[in-house]
């Protein structure tokens, strides 16, 4: 049985992730300001603010691909489950497969759809056989709602998909690693409102299994799939809570200005 | 590196930028204006258009004059001459057994064999001046074809067979109007006697023109009816399998380091700029790197493949790790960061994604390096490469000469035969390099990829 289907006492205690006085500098810019969050297991976690305020920085700070960046400095702490994640003794390879990542512009490898689904059970050993591989593709391209329609062609290239196909395929290739936490930077920015509409479906599937963090600019989205809503400002978060609350009794002016659109 | 791209630059709060009125023109400046720019694009066009012209035309020029001088390089003239396998010549192999037959046959003077069955054609030859112009018309190499005749099989002793025999150079560049007959006798190569020999045969229809294979298939030589140019076309493949062997691994793991793994500081600036600067430093200056390392330090063989290959990839590194550079840093990002993102290490990311998508384009800088160094002679000349080789080289510790040198040693032989045989090098270096960058190009279209 798999860590990520059932609802441990450790899920109820504590939070699946937490950040303490998190600061990120990129040389000499700020762009995360002493951010302090608790993000709930098994639930989705909405991103929101005005453009330029941190919440990629942050989002990426969660699986470490900002250690990509050579000028991105980062103080405080990030925790998984208790463990610290930027700890020396945490290797990175691991933590990325325990905390999987959607992109903003859908970036399917140029293989074969199986490939890219097969690529992360395959580079992190997940799968004892051919069949075990053969099982975790279906699996995951049935979870994303993929299989119906690539089934028949799964030696076609990933890269010939429609946009929302893409980044469906990209949610496969995520989950076929069996994350704990899936990150997700605006994944249907670039979508039309048909194939928004499935992913966000999706992701509320998802967050039986996964706990997700979302970025997102539509606030809409945000109240339609998140639970927990955090209001990011100038590298600040501004307001923290249950998304019913945030959307409908703002307690910060700024917040409440930016969901009605008056600001941002 | 990333994806992340700061959007907020073009929040300009508006109405702090007035509004910039353009002043009025009137309709005859707007017309002299519009006049004006239609003349500097006219005189634009006409350089353009003068500099691709007289481009195509020294191009055309180039190619017509090969070709013209070329192509008959590429044919062969042969005198039908009724061989008399003389038994008193040969000898007697009474007794002998296969192998010392064999032996035997292969030390017969086939030179009197041939000059017996001239005299036997032409009886009124007496003087030993005109015999031996008579042997003249052909080619010292006519010895090997009859040796060849003979010992393939003995039954031929005593008969008389005719045989389509290699005429010397001199006749064959008579036979292709290379030599005039109506210049003086002191001031053409083939006497006025010859040039009789020469019409009786062919009105008996004994002269016969073919293709020249030996030039695609044998060494070089004295003779330029002899002459060939595999041996310099296998010195070149060898030559180039060392540089490719070398320069390949050399110049992607580099570029790969440089790419991906180097810290951004000053000394990989540093190393940079000086790649680039490698690049553009004449080829000769290789030969003399070559020469002062590997021939007087390490003490490597002269003219050897191994040692020309070597000096050619310090020559093609920078180009290829130029080109590699830029077919890796072609590679979007959002692959990097798709890869990374599921947990593939940093050599994983390189190994499964980036270096499959950016090989097309490391390939096309490859050909085109290889290409220069097929091309390259100065460095070659340096190390030694530039002997009178007739073995076809085996290994890349043969001494050999290069498609390029042979063509530099033949534009400098005295013999006037050898003017055909350069240009017709030329040409079969042409194609390669052609072929070369065709492929590159090929390559370039077929394996583009959209992301
Ligand atoms: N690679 C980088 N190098 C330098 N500065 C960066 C880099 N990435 C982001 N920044 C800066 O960090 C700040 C936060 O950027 P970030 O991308 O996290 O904002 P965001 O909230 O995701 O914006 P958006 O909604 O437009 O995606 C910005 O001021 C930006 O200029
Ligand atoms: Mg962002």
């Amino acid at each position: 049985m798999d860590k990520a289907a059932v609802t441990t006492v450790q899920d109820l205690v504590q939070p699946t992730i937490r950040a303490t006085n998190v600061n990120i500098y990129y040389d000499d810019t700020h762009a995360i300001k002493d951010v302090n969050l608790d993000i709930p297991p098994k639930a989705v976690t909405a991103l929101i603010g005005p453009s330029g305020c941190g919440k990629s920085t942050f989002l990426r700070s969660i699986n470490r691909m900002n250690d990509t960046i050579p000028s991105c400095r980062m103080t405080g702490q990030i925790t998984l489950y208790g463990d610290d994640i930027y700890d020396k003794k945490i290797d990175v390879v691991q933590l990325r497969a325990r905390v999987g990542m959607v992109f903003q512009k859908p970036n399917p490898f140029p293989k074969s759809i199986y490939d890219n689904v097969a690529y992360g059970p395959r580079i992190h050993g997940l799968a004892n056989s051919d069949a075990d591989l053969d099982n975790i593709v279906f699996n995951s391209l049935q979870k994303s709602g993929l299989w119906d329609e690539v089934k028949d062609r799964l030696d076609t290239p990933g890269t010939a998909l429609s946009g929302g196909q893409r980044q469906r395929l990209c949610i496969a290739r995520t989950i076929a690693i069996n994350p704990e936490v899936i990150l997700m930077d605006e994944p249907c920015s670039a979508l039309d409102p048909i194939a928004t509409a499935i992913i966000e479906e999706l992701i509320t599937e998802l967050k039986e299994r996964f706990t997700i963090v979302i970025v997102t600019h539509s606030m809409q989205q945000a109240a339609r799939v998140s639970q927990k809503t955090a209001f990011f400002h100038l590298g600040k978060i501004l307001e923290f809570g249950d998304t019913s609350e945030i959307f409908t009794n703002p307690k910060v002016e700024k917040t409440k200005d930016y969901i009605t659109g008056r600001y941002g | 590196m990333t994806d992340i791209t700061p959007n907020n630059s073009h929040n300009i709060p508006s109405g702090t930028v007035p509004d910039f009125i353009p002043p009025h023109r009137t309709e005859k400046q707007i017309k002299q204006r519009l006049k004006k720019r239609y003349r500097k694009e006219r005189i634009f066009k006409a350089v353009g258009l003068g500099g691709l012209i007289s481009g195509l035309l020294a191009l055309t020029v180039m190619v017509t004059s090969i070709l013209t001088t070329g192509l008959s390089g590429f044919t062969e003239s042969r005198l039908t001459i009724d061989v008399y396998m003389d038994p008193e010549i040969i000898g007697s192999l009474e007794g002998y057994s296969t192998e010392d037959r064999i032996d035997h046959l292969r030390q017969v003077n086939h030179r009197a064999l041939i000059r017996n069955s001239l005299r036997i054609k032409f009886p009124e030859v007496k003087s030993r001046r005109d015999i031996f112009a008579l042997q003249k018309l052909v080619s010292s190499g006519s010895r090997d074809e009859v040796r060849q005749k003979l010992m393939k099989s003995d039954d031929v002793i005593g008969t008389t067979i005719p045989m389509d025999l290699l005429a010397s150079s001199t006749v064959d560049m008579y036979l292709k109007g290379q030599i005039s007959r109506d210049v003086d006798q002191s001031e053409r190569k083939i006497s006025d006697k010859q040039l009789a020999w020469l019409d009786i045969m062919a009105s008996e229809g004994r002269i016969i023109k073919g293709f020249n294979w030996k030039f695609l298939s044998s060494g070089d030589s004295r003779e330029p009816e002899l002459a060939g140019i595999w041996g310099a076309a296998m010195g070149s493949f060898l030559t180039l399998l060392v540089t490719l062997a070398i320069a390949f691994p050399i110049g992607v793991s580099s570029a790969l380091y440089l790419e991906e793994f180097a810290p951004r500081n000053k000394w990989t600036d540093l190393i940079e700029i000086n790649i680039n600067n490698l690049a553009a430093v004449p080829s000769i200056i290789f030969g003399l790197l070559g020469l002062a390392i590997f021939l007087n330090v390490f003490n490597m063989p002269r003219s050897a493949p191994l040692v020309g290959g070597m000096t050619l990839a310090l020559m093609t590194l920078p180009t290829i790790i130029i080109s590699a550079r830029a077919a890796i840093r072609a590679v979007p990002p959002s692959i990097r960061d798709a890869a990374i993102g599921m947990g593939a290490s940093k050599i994983q990311t390189q190994f499964h994604h980036v270096l499959p998508l950016s090989m097309p384009g490391i390939m096309t800088g490859t050909i085109i390096g290889m290409a220069q160094a097929l091309g390259e002679t100065a460095p070659l000349l340096m190390i030694g490469m530039v002997a009178f080789i007739v073995d076809v080289p085996e290994g890349v510790m043969d001494a050999a000469t290069a498609l390029p040198v042979q063509i530099f040693l033949w534009a400098d032989s005295p013999e006037r035969g050898f003017m055909e045989k350069t240009s017709a090098a030329i040409i079969v270096l042409l194609i390669f390099l052609v072929l070369m960058n065709s492929l590159a190009i090929w390559m370039r279209h077929k394996f583009e990829k959209r992301w």
